[in-house]
């Protein structure tokens, strides 16, 4: 028997490396931003890349180099029991590059992970209106994405689990550290029949440089904004407007856009204007008139937003609630907001959305376009107790 | 230069003194009306008495005034009740836009008096609040 001495060899060349160590960071980056409305643009930058990443990978699975390429690791079921079935005897067999149940795993991510990327761009085109499918996509099967959306991202994270477990048992059956190697690139091999792996450093390069420069743009507004004009990573459509309902309404307070309540509270409320909310509005006829007509078609059956979609579908139909403030939706989307957001002397009144909504002038209420105050005026708040 | 500054002067005087007198061209209007309608000499005491006396309301059963939202400074900008919403200041002297309008004149007279005395002003109590704001 021939003694080969064992010598380190590169196995994962740098593309590779990056491709993985970016692809942790992005999903990392995605899980924590998951559910948190304000940071959905952070969510969705980590979205695009993660898409962007595993088209890529596929492309490097075909013209990269050896132990990269689908055709080094892909295997039937076969290999993969047979793998199993003697891995706890001393006869296991050693993979220098991918295992087969390893390479099994690497499919699945990079096939689910392109399932969840497609369903999150549905739910951002469905339920925002934004991204490519803007458009293309009614409220309800953005929704339906949503949900496909979230259970398939807990799929993804139970077979990263089963990914990291796997490493862990073959780090320790084979006395070999594949966390390193996926750091270094190497292996310590004794096969003779190792194919040699070029860096491929180039391209790796320009992999970090083309994710670090859309980076940049994609967030460049938070390095330009002022507090007058802060930065809005969405902006919504631009929904239709009235010169009497702006002045009638923006007299004592921000002027709701009719799509924040159903129709049918629109007419109550202004059939009611005598006494609105303890006082009497005293409108004349005409202008009467042109709010009403302005309500009615601009109310949220209209669905032209989010918001509007969301409160027309959970507010019953035999309820017209008087205020946005009583309706599910809103209660819903501000159940977590602590009491002293509400105590703030900058907020104080519920019904006060341009507090936090940097856009609530405008009516659309995007996601991302809300500001809490800022913390410093907390401190003040509590040792000034009003 | 310092030519040109003053003629620049000179065209913003009469442009200021423009809007006051709107604001008497309003108020006169509105004060012929409240006379033809019965009310006598109006007085700034009598305006400003008004101005903070206060009134229970019978269904909250609190206290109001114009102050509530006006603030007792009509030079200051004041913060509606209920939203917070600021309130330009109503003083012609800062706010010279103040009472130049005479359909806002009426608009608010009616609704502000129903909400702080919970009926309308009469001819004579409309008259003297608006020669007290006219002196502020």
């Amino acid at each position: 028997m021939k003694l080969v001495i064992p010598e380190a060899k590169r196995i994962w060349d740098l593309p590779i490396r990056v491709f993985h160590w970016l692809l942790v960071s992005a999903f990392i980056l995605a899980w924590l931003t998951q559910g948190e409305d304000r940071y959905l643009d952070i969510h969705v930058f980590a979205g695009y890349l993660i898409l962007g990443l595993f088209l890529f990978r596929i492309g490097w699975g075909f013209w990269g180099s050896h132990y990269a390429c689908f055709n080094s690791f892909a295997c039937g079921w076969r290999s993969v029991w047979r793998y199993l079935t003697i891995l706890l005897t001393p006869q296991r067999q050693h993979f220098i590059g991918h295992n087969p149940i390893g390479g099994w795993a690497i499919l699945l991510i990079l096939g689910l992970g392109l399932v969840v990327t497609l369903t999150g761009l549905l739910t951002l085109g469905g339920e925002e209106q934004h991204g490519p499918l803007a458009g293309l996509i009614s409220f309800a099967w953005g929704d339906i994405g949503h949900e496909c959306h979230e259970i398939l991202a807990w799929l993804m994270l139970g077979l990263i689990g089963i990914h990291i477990a796997g490493v862990l048992v073959e780090s320790r059956l084979h006395q070999e550290n594949l966390i390193k190697a996926m750091i270094t690139g190497y292996k310590n091999t004794s096969t003779e029949d190792t194919a040699s792996v070029a860096n491929h450093s180039r391209l790796a390069i320009s992999l970090i440089l083309v994710v670090l420069s859309s980076g940049g743009s994609y967030f460049y507004g938070y390095f330009t904004q002022t507090a007058e004009h802060p930065y809005l990573p969405f902006i919504g459509p631009q929904l239709p407007d009235n010169a009497t309902w702006r002045e009638v309404c923006g007299e004592c307070h921000l002027a709701y856009h009719p799509t924040l309540l159903p129709a049918r509270s629109w007419q109550r409320l202004l059939n009611e204007q005598h006494q609105h909310f303890e006082e009497d509005l005293d409108l004349d006829a005409e202008t009467l008139a042109e709010l009403r007509q302005f309500a009615s078609d601009n109310a949220a059956e209209t669905h032209l937003t989010e918001p509007a979609w969301q409160i027309e579908q959970t507010t019953p139909l035999n309820q017209a609630p008087l205020r946005i403030t009583a309706t599910a939706y809103w209660q819903e989307q501000h159940e977590e907001i602590p009491k002293q957001i509400w105590q703030h002397p900058l907020v104080k009144f519920k019904g006060h959305c341009n507090a936090c909504h940097l856009d609530a002038e405008q009516g659309t209420f995007e996601d991302a376009a809300m500001r809490l105050p800022q913390h410093s005026d907390f401190s003040q708040l509590s040792t000034k107790p009003h | 230069m310092n030519k040109y500054l003053m003629i620049c002067g000179m065209m913003l005087l009469p442009l200021a003194y423009s809007h006051s007198v709107l604001a008497t061209a309003a108020v006169d209007e509105l004060l012929a009306e409240y006379r033809s309608a019965g009310a006598t000499e109006f007085s700034v005491e009598a305006g400003n008495t008004l101005w903070l006396q206060e009134f229970q309301d019978a269904q909250s059963g609190k206290m109001r005034q114009c102050a509530t939202c006006h603030t007792d400074n009509l030079r200051n900008p004041g913060k509606h009740a209920r939203t917070g919403k600021p309130i330009e200041p109503l003083a012609t002297s800062v706010n010279p836009k103040s009472l130049t309008d005479i359909k806002k004149i009426r608009k608010w007279l009616k609704r502000n008096c129903k909400w702080t005395i919970g009926r309308e002003c009469t001819p004579q109590e409309k008259g003297n609040v608006l020669t007290f704001i006219q002196t502020q």
